[in-house]
């Protein structure tokens, strides 16, 4: 679209309509309005427009909006949910033979059967804490 | 009866009071309406997005601290998902309006009154301009609000409104009074 010349009064006359302008450039104006019958034209065009614009009449997406929200929201709860059960039923062997294989391994391998030691909580001793700063130390 | 005000639905909505996330829903669907219809027409799409804008607030309630009026954080919402929408139409060529995809025109000048061309004419401004024109004119929100909305300097906006206020007089010069 071609657009008409964009006279500075005429954006000084737009802008006018969304901030304030200082005195001097609206005294200027109005007596360029008066001057310019262009620019009054064109100013006019621009208030019809304006007001054709801010007639409308109240929006809405029609009736029970807010219980089709409602329903979605319930609806992507409840998704989240199977998705969750879903999950846990169709991996349940397999995640429960994991565990138990890393708690026989845990046993097997404890040197004192501790409730710690099969549950893999055994605590870290003096000698991991040295051997790790050694070898940050080595490889820095 | 008087209506409890928006701070006491939500804090009834965090702990799980649909009825009153309802209220709030049925209190701002007209503003989030009249954006997402000024940005994207009254098309299927637009009433999609009007749903994710309440289902995100309803997502994100927990964190909402209101810091905003809840009006304006959901016009936000529903104007950066109008962005999105738009994006995503321009990246799958769909380069009709939503007027013309709507009623198959392809030409603002005939049989139109001046009010539907000036539909058709909003419909075709690109969507930085229909951005600030919908706020600022439709909507009534101050420059400063629009700006704020946007997260755009208020000079922007100016520059934004007048270069789309004249693109829509120069296509509707002569229909327009002068």
């Amino acid at each position: 679209m071609r657009l008409d010349f964009f006279s500075p009064e005429e954006e000084m006359f737009l802008h006018s309509l969304d901030s304030r302008l200082p005195e001097g450039d609206l005294v200027k104006l109005e007596l360029t309005l008066q001057q310019n019958s262009t620019l009054k034209s064109k100013a006019q065009q621009y208030l019809q427009l304006r007001e054709m614009l801010m007639q409308k009449e109240t929006d809405s997406f029609g009736p029970f909006f807010a219980e089709r929200i409602l329903h979605q929201i319930k609806q992507r709860t409840q998704e989240i949910d199977y998705l969750i059960l879903f999950f846990f039923k169709k991996y349940q062997l397999v995640i429960i033979g994991i565990v138990i294989a890393l708690l026989a391994a845990n046993i097997f391998t404890a040197e004192e059967l501790t409730l710690k030691s099969i549950l893999g909580m055994g605590e870290q001793t003096i000698e991991d804490i040295i051997s790790i700063d050694v070898y940050k130390n080595i490889t820095e | 009866m008087q209506q409890p005000p928006d701070e006491v639905l939500i804090e009834q909505s965090k702990n799980g009071d649909m009825a009153s996330f309802k209220q709030l829903v049925i209190r701002h669907e007209g503003k989030v309406a009249g954006v997402i219809r000024s940005m994207l027409g009254a098309t299927a799409e637009a009433e999609d997005v009007g749903q994710e804008v309440f289902i995100r607030f309803y997502e994100s309630l927990k964190a909402f601290r209101g810091d905003a009026q809840l009006s304006t954080y959901l016009v936000r919402i529903a104007m950066n998902l109008s962005l999105n929408e738009l994006k995503r139409k321009k990246r799958s060529f769909l380069r009709f309006s939503p007027l013309e995809a709507a009623t198959g025109m392809n030409d603002g000048n005939q049989t139109m009154d001046l009010q539907e061309q000036l539909q058709y004419e909003f419909a075709r401004l690109s969507s930085e301009f229909k951005a600030v024109a919908t706020l600022r004119l439709v909507e009534g929100y101050s420059t400063e609000e629009t700006a704020e909305i946007l997260k755009v300097p208020v000079g922007t906006v100016l520059s934004r409104l007048s270069r789309a206020q004249q693109k829509l007089r120069t296509a509707l010069a002569k229909k327009l009074k002068s």
